[in-house]
């Protein structure tokens, strides 16, 4: 007896946890976070019900590795020239570097000189040609680096703390998608479409004096600064602290425009720096300014923050690089910010589902009602049919939507409109395990066994059937899952949960109802 | 007395329907296939690619299916859009589909990757556009947007699935019953995924990712039913070792009967109050399911069972039944 009372026990404490969990969904967020009985977080509604904008924006890394051949050829033909080699034609195919016409003499050279490039493989050319192509590593590397160039530009544009849109979220799909994901009722889909197109302004100025911090560059010019002048500080990246203000000519000395590309890269002690190239035009311009400007601090600047402000040691035309005491992390960082003043490579909107608020809100009303009904419907029928068999099976039910819906909202799980509908089939099915049960003890009853026995073997025997059952629909519930995308997904989450909720109310607190009774009792007739 | 919907000691022969019912079935499928070449098989934006809007007028304005079909095809902003009204003509609703969405202005224009996707058309803004200005304020309620390769990708994503539930559920069954129950639940489940898609062909509805989901819970439904009625065969079979196989399936049907009845009695009531008062967006998947648990009920009574007999090879006893299953192996 006491080990049916420890299971008792066990299972309200269960269901007091999960019921606090489960109302706290219907209690106001604010009100939850100040207050320390409820939990903070719960179940999150999917974007088809709160509304909001749903994109996957496609990224077309094939421009990237497009690039990426260009500046391989480039550089190859740059170095050809310097050793005299007579290289023919190098050109960009798609996906391939082709070197056609070559003097058999010079061949060998070019074999060197292209050898130098781990980067590069030979495939097989047309007659004569020899093909290269991207090694599978740095196309990976290139695929890496464009994602992590489109989500910072991306975020910038939409989730920046500051600038951006609150709560939105920007992150990566699979191979070349980004999701971007805007909860409803902040902002239109036009402007949404207009910020995505928000490029960046990436500048680099001369630093024309600098302090720790504003009030002590300020205190500098009792007239105040000049008009054609500004102040723009450097902040922390973790401490979000300044940690130094400068003094810069209002107008952009070179605009990121210019530049072509910026990558993390190693000197010749394994320090890690950051390269830089500029187009032709850049070029030019950025040589004649850190020449004259040898000794000088060069501020690097996206949307008006400083990010970092390098000593120009020599003069720097097409290709620079920043040196720096960086950490490998930093320098990474500092060349994805160079690069994120504008997309390096196109995107295109390749899926998108939006919804208004008020629909959404629709569908939660309409929802839940058909959730109401249904679960009344079921309670009843059960009630009806099996007597007091039949209330257990609905105080089960009852403590299976408790656990649905208390498991999903302590894993923070997402609501959607489809995940109702699977709660609703819940509802709908959760009732099979039971009937299995009490169609077996009935039968059990009918060929002349006493309650006790018919009750013991009536669970006996559905346990396996009961288990079998479920598996398979969790199986097809599971796949779904891998292959759903969004909302259907959120249905392949309430309909798995809700399977495993069903199997345990069913198998562990209908049981339990029998053992409190009749439980050892000899009762001659069996309300089922 | 315990209320009863079906009789303890009903006995029906189902297993003798079950040639008339496999006709049926085969019928069924045969007629919806034909059906397909005449209609088309119609594919929802989802899986055919294209965009959907749902526009909603504002209060006061007057408008029909056919002010907003001239205005689009006056504006000559979208190639052939579909118009339908949504749900109660009061709401002032809208269904606008058309092919294509956001777009690259000239692919082959030399552009940079900035000036590409700024200069990328949204086919979205113009009908809205053209709708503010030839008929009225309105609000954009729904936008549903699926480029070519998302569409393909959803097409092929949404076969798999179906394929792999179903090779899942032959693993699982041969595995926890034997090689001689999976094929009847592979061809149970195949026959509900066939039927109840042809159903949706014949009344002409589309097939989008709701439908997919629904076919997808009907596997695991319609096997769900399946395996408990196998469940009990194999039972039957170890009790009973010496009746005629025939016996033994018609008792273990007759016996499971009730639960059958029973459980898809309760989640048709759940999916009839979703159809109901689920509202628009979850009617097709309710509907999909409602056929679906019909079918697949019937199919685990009527097929599934009657199936195990034809493939043992017709009426023979459970004794020569095993000899041969022996023997073959």
């Amino acid at each position: 007896m006491s080990g049916l009372k420890w299971r008792v026990g066990l299972i309200l404490v269960l269901m007091a946890v999960l019921s606090v969990v489960t109302v706290s969904n219907f209690v106001p967020k604010e009100t939850r976070q100040q207050s320390e009985f409820w939990p903070d977080e719960g179940l999150r509604l999917g974007l088809d019900l709160q509304g909001g904008i749903n994109w996957v924006v496609g990224v077309k890394i094939e421009e990237a590795i497009q690039h990426e051949l260009e500046f391989l050829r480039d550089s190859l033909v740059e170095s050809l020239a310097d050793q005299g080699v007579q290289a023919g034609s190098i050109v960009v195919k798609p996906g391939q570097l082709e070197v056609a016409g070559v003097d058999p003499a010079s061949r060998e050279q070019i074999r060197e000189a292209l050898a130098e490039y781990n980067s590069l493989q030979a495939v097989e050319g047309d007659q004569g040609a020899e093909n290269y192509e991207l090694t599978a590593d740095w196309e990976e590397e290139i695929r890496d680096r464009t994602m992590a160039q489109v989500l910072e530009v991306l975020r910038r544009r939409i989730d920046d703390p500051v600038r951006g849109i609150p709560d939105s979220v920007v992150t990566r799909q699979g191979d070349d998608r980004v999701l971007v994901q805007i909860p409803g009722g902040q902002i239109d889909r036009s402007r949404a479409r207009e910020l995505l197109k928000s490029t960046g302004f990436l500048e680099f100025k001369i630093v024309l004096d600098t302090a720790e911090s504003e009030d002590a560059l300020k205190a500098r010019f009792v007239g105040g600064i000049p008009s054609d002048q500004e102040i723009a500080v450097e902040t922390d990246p973790e401490s979000e602290q300044v940690i130094a203000a400068y003094l810069l000519p209002e107008a952009a000395d070179i605009t990121g425009d210019y530049l072509d590309d910026a990558r993390l890269n190693w000197d010749n002690q394994q320090r890690p720096l950051v390269t830089f190239r500029f187009n032709p035009e850049g070029g030019r311009i950025f040589g004649k300014l850190t020449e004259e400007n040898i000794g000088s601090q060069l501020a690097i600047i996206l949307d008006d923050k400083v990010y970092s402000a390098p000593v120009v040691r020599s003069r720097i035309s097409t290709n620079g690089q920043i040196e720096g005491r960086y950490t490998v992390q930093q320098a990474a960082d500092l060349a994805v910010v160079l690069r994120a003043g504008a997309l390096s490579v196109p995107v295109v909107i390749e899926e998108e589902r939006s919804i208004g608020p008020a629909l959404g809100q629709d569908s939660i009303l309409s929802g839940t009602r058909a959730s109401i009904l249904g679960l009344a419907l079921v309670l009843i029928f059960s009630g009806v049919y099996y007597r007091l068999s039949g209330l257990y099976a609905s105080v089960a039910l009852l403590f299976n939507l408790v656990m649905l819906i208390g498991v999903m909202s302590l894993f923070e799980a997402t609501l959607t409109l489809p995940g109702i509908a699977g709660l609703v089939l819940t509802v709908g099915m959760a009732v099979d395990a039971n009937v299995i049960i009490f169609e077996r003890i009935r039968e059990e009853l009918r060929s002349g066994k006493t309650p006790r026995t018919a009750i013991a073997r009536g669970f006996d025997k559905a346990n396996s059937t009961v288990l079998d059952a479920n598996c398979t629909t969790l199986i097809t519930a599971l796949i779904l899952f891998e292959f759903g995308t969004g909302p259907i997904k959120g249905f392949a989450v309430t309909l798995s949960v809700g399977i495993l909720t069903s199997v345990f109310a069913a198998l562990v607190i209908t049981r339990t109802a029998f053992m409190l009774y009749p439980g050892g009792r000899s009762v001659q007739k069996m309300s089922i | 007395m315990p209320f009863e919907l079906i009789p303890p000691n009903t006995k029906i022969d189902f297993i003798g329907r079950g040639k008339l019912c496999a006709s049926l079935s085969v019928l069924l499928i045969l007629v919806s296939l034909a059906l397909i070449p005449v209609r088309g098989l119609r594919l929802g934006v989802d899986f055919a690619g294209g965009t959907e809007m749902q526009v909603r007028f504002d209060p006061g304005v007057a408008v029909s299916e056919g002010t907003v079909r001239g205005v689009l095809a006056e504006s000559g902003v979208v190639e052939d859009p579909a118009v339908v009204r949504f749900g109660d003509p009061s709401a002032r609703e809208f269904l606008v589909k058309f092919k294509g969405g956001e777009e690259v202005a000239d692919p082959t224009a030399d552009l940079t990757a900035e000036q590409a996707v700024t200069a990328s058309v949204d086919r979205v803004e113009l009908v809205e556009g053209a709708l503010v200005s030839g008929v009225g304020p309105l609000s954009v309620e729904r936008v549903d947007f699926v480029g070519p390769r998302v569409g393909q990708e959803l097409r092929s994503d949404g076969l798999w699935a179906l394929f792999l539930a179903s090779l899942a559920i032959l693993v699982y069954v041969t595995i926890r019953f034997s090689s001689r129950f999976a094929p009847g639940a592979v061809v149970a489940v195949v026959h509900d995924l066939l039927v109840t898609s042809g159903i949706w062909v014949i009344l002409g509805f589309e097939f989008d990712l709701r439908v997919l989901a629904a076919l997808l819970a009907i596997i695991g439904y319609s096997l769900n039913d399946t395996i408990i009625i196998y469940d009990r065969i194999r039972e039957n079979m170890e009790l009973r070792t010496k009746a005629a196989l025939r016996d033994v399936l018609n008792q273990s049907v007759n016996q499971t009967l009730s639960r059958t009845v029973l459980t898809s009695g309760t989640t048709l009531v759940a999916l009839l109050s979703l159809y109901f008062l689920g509202g628009e967006m979850i009617r097709p998947f309710a509907l999909a399911m409602l056929i679906g648990v019909v079918v697949g009920t019937y199919s685990s009574i009527y097929i599934a069972a009657p199936l195990l007999l034809m493939l043992e090879g017709g009426d023979s006893s459970q004794e020569s039944g095993k000899a041969k299953a022996a023997s073959a192996t």
